[in-house]
């Protein structure tokens, strides 16, 4: 029997989503596959890692007890020999524990995890794992540079201007004047490292756009501007596969026109904004939405095969969900950012187009197992003469 | 290892006496079966697998009586060991340890003692008395009294002819699924004497049951569901079973007051010419045709003559058409209208359990968990082949009291699963998995097959194996004190 590793928490503004996704989408269903045997990893805000089949129990997270875990819980270490090996100490006569890891499910929202970070580790510990390599996830996590790639793969996307939090800092009305002389309001302001909607702010004024920019800049040091949409629609397109890729429906959050998908609506208000008047729509673990979109004409296969070229465009593999921006009246599809680990892998959408909790979290190990062997079989290391020659 | 070591220690365990309570409440503190469970158990920690103790007033009682017993035990048995080492009490410590090693044991037999005298002393003699005074109340009904007897589908049946019945006469059934003696005599106290029909159902589990019954609630007419292999721990043979329902024939005041569901091939050999025949066909002269079904019902047409009426139920698939043919034919020749049988026909929906539709996720799950014979394994698979669906899935823990006919009905039951296209199978781990196995092998079945050790953390988790476009066919339910 196969072990998976389910690295989930972080040093992340993420951290809890990161943790419901490990715990009711990731971890029980591969349970539930009676084919792996799973091991919960929790890695703390301070960063420290912890390896115990109590971290399974969502009542540890819920009910505050995590606290008094970590405080006698003794940290889990990690083992990089031609492999990956977890070890922590087994409180027995100074035993220690080990499990060696076949498989990494990393279910890690935010920064060190869902950045590249991880998968850069896993990389170097040459072993397989669940979800988009370091390049996607670093691109994907950087919400400017997925832009500019897409862009330049003649995927469009809305006008935008890019700032560092230092030139904010020191040249505030600069950029301020460069924003309102290029772009036009409605406006957008961003982290571009940080997902699940957080830190952004929507303004329609100069002032709502100076709080913006200090609220990004909390979180982050770079600070995307960019314009909002007409007529807008906003759809996402879970999507999985390495080479051949599966869509699976796009959905359309059910949000007021003058809101946006923000982290409050997506996780804390069952997705209903504005008092829960969002209408019609299916309840999924991010709330209330359309699913699948009702678009017009043929806007509807022009979104998926939009989202499907942008996933191929930052290099995705094994999973994302690609975010993507509808002028209704114009018909004009934008790219709006990608996200390599969509908060609970989007199974509710995934389970509207036919699979299953337990048939994605397998396709989605195989997934990782079949990159991995595609990597192994490439040469990685070229003879040459050059050390003779010293 | 680590297993035999959890059951040699699992009797010693802090939860052993909530366990011997929820054997005793599993098998209604009948003492036969709750012995018959004990003596099988081999691991005391792995009892309650798919229910848990309900701490009813009866439960608590007996907890407390069998925790405060056994810590009596081990209070004289460390006093006996304490005696022998302090004052050389010749004998204490053999007698002292047997006393702490037994008493797991010795508490889960004392504790049948006081059922047994309260059953013998106390709750059987007032049954008796109950149940010949409603001898009385029986014979002295003017109403019509339908018997509803079979292996299967009696429920079902009676709840049918009640609620079609009901739309023109006044009519009592028995409730739910009370349908033993004593759950008569309580019905027929109830009674008000002014029904023009009285709906009895007849749980036989015995040789002698179904005569047994007659004779007490006076039957004028009769339904026979169906024969199949049903409680063979006590009647040996589906023929023996098939006798004894028969046999409510006899105290009949008009054979042809029989009707008997022609489907089921086991009764068929026991029909005699007089008796009235119902199916898929039609009952009592109606003809159906045009059926259609679907997740939501059934439609059809019966006729006779020229009366023709265009039925619509909430019952699921074509082994309904028998009973609703029968139901409407009934109401007919009781005087009800064309109208009060269509709109009782459309009163009809699935009862809890017996093919009940429900949509998870976006996936149609029939819970036909209620079922436990062969005939509503055939019905059920049936029903999954008609369907149509992007994923079908067929979930069993197999059937229960199929005694010498076990092997036999598993294998077959895995045929009939083969047979009904089903994508993937489901079976939850017990002594019958292996027989339904060879079952589907032998029907050459391509599927997948997923065979699970614990079930409840199956049914618990359901949502996570299914997706939208899924039918999934939940077959049976096998309690804990079956192995």
């Amino acid at each position: 029997m196969e072990t998976i590793a389910v690295i989930f928490g972080g040093r992340s503004a993420e951290h809890d989503v990161s943790i419901v996704t490990a715990l009711a989408s990731v971890i029980k269903p591969l349970e539930l596959t009676r084919k792996y045997r799973v091991e919960a990893v929790y890695i703390a805000k301070d960063g420290a890692w912890y390896w115990d089949e109590k971290l399974k129990d969502i009542a540890l997270f819920t009910s505050g007890r995590i606290q008094d875990f970590i405080h006698k819980a003794p940290a889990a270490s990690v083992q990089f020999d031609g492999g990956m090996t977890l070890v922590k100490a087994s409180g027995i006569a100074g035993r220690k524990t080990v499990r060696k890891i076949d498989v990494v499910f990393p279910a890690m929202h935010g920064t060190y995890g869902e950045d590249g970070a991880l998968a850069g580790l896993l990389d170097m510990a040459g072993i397989p794992y669940v979800g988009c390599g370091l390049a996607a996830s670093a691109l994907a996590m950087d919400k400017v540079l997925a832009k500019q790639v897409a862009a330049a793969h003649g995927i469009p996307v809305t006008e935008f201007l890019v700032f560092d939090r230092r030139e904010l800092e020191h040249e505030p009305a600069a950029a301020l004047r460069s924003i309102t002389q290029t772009l036009r309001y409605p406006l957008f302001i961003k982290p571009a490292h940080l997902g699940s909607s957080i830190g952004i702010t929507r303004a329609a004024d100069e002032t709502a756009l100076r709080n913006g920019m200090e609220v990004a800049a909390h979180y982050d040091d770079k600070i995307l501007v960019e314009e909002g949409v007409p007529n807008l629609i906003e759809v996402t397109l879970p999507v999985m596969g390495n080479g051949r890729l599966t869509p699976a429906l796009l959905e359309r959050p059910l949000t007021r026109a003058e809101d946006f998908f923000d982290f409050e609506t997506k996780y804390l208000q069952g997705g209903k904004k504005g008092g829960g008047k969002a209408g019609k729509g299916t309840k999924g673990a991010q709330g209330y939405s359309e699913l699948p979109a009702k678009l017009p004409g043929d806007l509807y296969g022009r979104a998926e095969a939009a989202g499907l070229a942008a996933y191929r465009a930052l290099g995705c593999s094994g999973i994302a969900r690609v975010d993507m921006l509808i002028d209704a009246k114009a018909e004009k599809i934008y790219f709006n950012e990608i996200n390599p680990l969509p908060g609970d892998l989007y199974a509710h959408n995934w389970n509207r187009a036919g699979v299953s909790n337990v048939d994605l979290v397998q396709k989605l190990v195989q997934l990782g197992k079949e990159r991995h062997q595609e990597r192994a079989s490439l040469a990685t290391t070229f003879t040459t003469n050059y050390l003779q020659q010293f | 290892m680590k297993q035999h070591l959890l059951a040699v220690v699992s009797p010693y365990l802090p939860m052993y006496p909530a366990t011997v309570v929820y054997m005793l409440q599993n098998t209604e503190y009948r003492a036969g079966p709750y012995l018959a469970w004990y003596w099988r158990t081999q691991n005391f920690a792995r009892v309650a697998a798919r229910r848990q103790l309900r701490l009813t007033w009866a439960a608590r009682l007996l907890l407390l009586a069998l925790t405060a017993g056994m810590l009596l035990e081990i209070a004289a048995g460390l006093l006996l060991i304490a005696l022998w080492y302090y004052r050389g009490f010749t004998g204490g410590w053999a007698f002292g340890l047997a006393l702490l090693v037994a008493y797991p044991v010795v508490w889960a037999h004392l504790v049948v003692v006081p059922l047994l005298l309260g059953r013998l002393c106390i709750v059987k003699p007032r049954e008796n008395r109950l149940i010949r005074a409603s001898e009385h109340i029986f014979r002295q009904h003017p109403g019509m009294k339908i018997a509803i007897a079979g292996s299967y589908g009696k429920t079902s049946m009676k709840e049918l002819l009640l609620q079609v019945l009901g739309e023109g006469k006044t009519v009592a059934a028995t409730p739910a699924n009370k349908n033993v003696a004593i759950s008569h005599a309580y019905f027929a106290k109830a009674l008000q004497g002014d029904e023009d029909i009285v709906l009895i159902e007849y749980g036989e589990g015995a040789p002698g049951d179904v005569a047994r019954f007659a004779r007490i609630t006076h039957p004028t007419h009769a339904v026979i569901t169906g024969v199949a292999a049903a409680h063979l721990d006590r009647y040996r043979t589906t023929q023996a079973a098939a006798e004894d329902i028969f046999s409510i024939a006899r105290f009949l005041p008009d054979k042809a007051h029989c009707y008997v569901n022609d489907e089921s091939a086991a009764a068929a050999p026991f029909i005699e010419p007089q008796f009235q025949r119902y199916g898929h066909g039609g009952a009592l002269g109606w003809k159906v045709t045009d059926v259609q079904v679907d997740i939501s019902g059934l439609s059809f047409v019966l006729a006779k003559g020229k009366r023709v009426l265009r039925l619509r139920s909430g019952l699921l698939g074509r082994h309904q058409l028998g009973p609703l043919s029968l139901a409407a034919a009934l109401a007919s020749e009781s005087g009800l209208s064309d109208g009060q049988i269509t709109a009782g026909i459309a009163r009809t929906k699935p009862f809890e359990h017996r093919m009940q539709p429900y949509m998870l996720g976006g996936a149609w799950i029939i819970d036909d968990t209620y079922n436990g014979n062969i005939e509503g394994i055939r019905a059920g698979t049936a029903l999954l082949r008609e369907l149509p669906a992007r994923r079908k899935l067929y979930v069993t823990p197999g059937l229960v009291d199929q005694g010498a006919e076990a092997a036999q009905n598993h294998a077959e039951m895995g045929q009939l699963i083969a047979a009904s296209g089903a994508d993937v199978v489901v079976l939850m781990q017990n002594s019958t998995t292996a027989d339904i196995r060879r079952g589907l092998a032998q029907a050459k079945y391509g599927g997948e097959v997923r065979v699970e050790p614990r079930p409840l953390d199956f049914y618990t988790n359901l949502a996570h194996f299914v997706s939208a476009g899924d039918l999934v066919l939940m077959q049976n339910d096998w309690p804990d004190n079956y192995a």
